[in-house]
């Protein structure tokens, strides 16, 4: 092995090894950190994208943080107010009610919403197992006749609180079904049939839809509207717009968004409104990484000067041979991209170990491990390997021969 | 003698280490010449100032003061031209023969020949000299695995492989058994003789300086 750096490595294995370790750490923590901020709300967005919509109509003001918001907020009756003024473009509207509800070890965006107008929000999917709540909208016609027609002087609330959880749970109407999706069984261990607590009421799950869908939790949109909307059924979070074929989505979005008042976004814009609106959180992460990737990278550059210290024998001797400044570079340089793919590569595959135990762990969050990622942490690790390098490379360079030949 | 036939001339070199009161003066105009294959031992009293001279000869250190020509040419003073003309003409051999100890005999030779960017070329002169040095055995070994006269030899094979003009050995026989210290000077004595080889040896020695052709004694940073 006549190749100077690899021999000093080989040579100095519980050294190199541990050097290498360091890098690997700080790669892995680029990697998988990067991968699950990043894949957690990548995975997010894949799913709102998944819906069969072209737009997004939310109340004005929300902007940015429209996608984390939920609750009441936008009148019903707008969607009637879209097809009429927009019939000529809009193929479909589906209002939805968001809320966080606790389920699985963590909160999760539950999604109200019409039985006839889930296949357009799952984007066809199809229920893995049982059946979708009130398919026949039994219980949304029974809600609205109740809370809408029975009393039409009185105000909403006070009708609100008459409805119990056996009113919502009767079997006739059924108003307390979810629909969850195969992760959050998967991650929470629930079955078919099951009834859970969430919410201050017992739910029963009557189907499991495959991952990938909009959200984890479906529910009828009214029992969502009246439990978590003050029992205002008469208001949703958001309408997702599907328009005709033909139609512009940026002539519609800014015709619609005039109709209503309301903001109007294409559904593509969602996973920017999402990126930034935690975007803070990639702050955080990458800081982190820097941190980590410093430590690792002063850990080589310490493995280095330690070795031109401990070698300035070795050195002097290839000088008296006549090496010259850039052949000594070009060794120590190599010797620490060698240890930095060494790292690199066993970060990589930490990374995905970790990936793995993370998912196994918390099966509701997603690392996403992507080949830029990946490409990143090459570029990155090969830059700190050349800066770590740069200064025991100097010191190399700076041996005296003769002090360094003479001394016993 | 004609300038034609040095390889090396050196004159009025000086040498100091160090400053004010605790300056040393090592070479004090040290005159040397030395003929193209000519053998010469330099003798001469502990810190009399040989290995300093060997340095200088060899470019592993500046002269303060004095000229230095090298195969009839002015040794450069810039420091990447003192590269190029060691990786070029001069061959070392040291007292602790100063293998690369992560690298085996054959790798050491090797490594030798890439600095001076001939690496892959005379590969049968390299084998010709480990065979002609007795150490092919140890081709593959490290330097911790051989006898101290394993790497004193395979050291020359390393100084050798470039095909110097000049050899320049610091104590070589300084650190060997009287027997390990005499298949040296053999092999110094054949280099010599067969091919020609000029050689510079300091050396404490009268045995090992017998070898030589010629024989100059320092006294005092001076050729006595």
């Amino acid at each position: 092995m006549a190749y100077l750096p690899l021999a000093n490595i080989l040579h100095y294995k519980l050294r190199s090894a541990l050097s290498a370790f360091g890098i690997g750490i700080g790669i892995c923590m680029l990697v998988t950190l990067s991968g699950l901020s990043r894949g957690t709300l990548g995975e997010i967005a894949d799913r709102w994208e998944a819906v069969d919509a072209d737009l997004i109509v939310f109340p004005r003001g929300w902007g940015e943080n429209a996608s984390d918001k939920s609750g009441s907020a936008l009148p019903d009756r707008w969607a009637d107010k879209i097809r009429s003024a927009h019939g000529d473009i809009v193929e479909r509207i589906t209002p939805i009610f968001t809320w966080q509800i606790r389920l699985g070890g963590q909160d999760q965006l539950a999604v109200g919403v019409d039985s006839d107008q889930w296949q357009h929000l799952t984007g066809g999917r199809q229920l893995r197992e049982g059946r979708l709540f009130d398919p026949d909208k039994h219980f949304a016609q029974w809600i609205r006749t109740r809370l809408l027609t029975a009393s039409p002087d009185s105000d909403a609330n006070e009708v609100a609180e008459g409805l119990s959880q056996q009113d919502l749970s009767d079997p006739q109407h059924a108003g307390l079904e979810l629909v969850i999706d195969s992760r959050l069984a998967a991650a929470g261990h629930y079955t078919l049939g099951q009834t859970v607590t969430t919410a201050n009421h017992e739910w029963k799950i009557v189907g499991i839809v495959p991952a990938g869908a909009m959200a984890r939790v479906f529910m009828p949109r009214q029992t969502a509207q009246y439990l978590f909307g003050n029992g205002d059924i008469t208001k949703s979070t958001l309408m997702f717009v599907k328009l005709r074929g033909g139609a512009d989505v940026g002539p519609a979005a800014r015709d619609i968004g005039k109709t209503t008042g309301q903001d109007v976004v294409p559904l593509g814009r969602y996973r920017g409104m999402l990126m930034e609106k935690f975007g803070i959180m990639f702050v955080y992460v990458d800081a982190v990484n820097v941190i980590a990737l410093v430590i690792a990278f002063l850990f080589i550059m310490i493995t280095l000067y330690t070795m031109v210290l401990q070698r300035t024998r070795e050195i002097a001797i290839l000088k008296s041979a006549g090496a010259s400044n850039f052949f000594l570079l070009r060794q120590v340089l190599a010797e620490s991209l060698l240890l930095t793919g060494a790292g690199t590569a066993a970060g990589a595959a930490m990374s995905v170990g970790a990936a793995w135990l993370i998912q196994t762990l918390r099966p509701l969050l997603t690392v996403t491990l992507t080949p830029r990622m990946l490409v990143t942490a090459v570029v990155v690790a090969a830059a700190g390997a050349i800066v770590a390098a740069l200064y025991p490379a100097w010191r190399a360079v700076r041996v005296d021969i003769a002090e360094a030949l003479t001394l016993e | 003698m004609s300038d034609s036939e040095n390889i090396l001339m050196a004159a009025g070199l000086d040498k100091s280490y160090g400053n004010g009161p605790a300056r040393v003066h090592v070479l004090r105009g040290l005159d040397l010449a030395v003929r193209r294959g000519e053998f010469l031992a330099v003798m001469g009293p502990s810190g009399c100032g040989k290995t300093t001279l060997l340095h200088v000869l060899g470019l592993l250190t500046s002269r303060d003061a004095g000229t230095l020509m090298l195969e009839g040419r002015p040794a450069p003073s810039d420091a990447a031209g003192r590269d190029r003309l060691r990786r070029r003409s001069i061959g070392m051999v040291f007292q602790r023969f100063n293998l690369i100890s992560v690298l085996n005999a054959a790798d050491n030779v090797v490594i030798s020949l890439r600095v001076r960017g001939l690496a892959g070329q005379d590969g049968r002169r390299v084998e010709s000299l480990f065979e002609e040095m007795g150490v092919a055995h140890v081709r593959k070994r490290k330097p911790a695995a051989m006898s101290i006269g394993e790497q004193q030899r395979v050291a020359v094979v390393r100084a050798l492989a470039h095909r110097p003009a000049l050899l320049l050995a610091d104590e070589p026989t300084g650190n060997l058994d009287s027997d390990n210290a005499q298949r040296l000077l053999d092999v110094f004595r054949a280099l010599n003789r067969d091919e020609g080889q000029t050689i510079v040896m300091i050396t404490h020695s009268a045995e090992a300086a017998a070898c030589a052709d010629r024989i100059v004694r320092m006294k005092d940073g001076q050729l006595a």
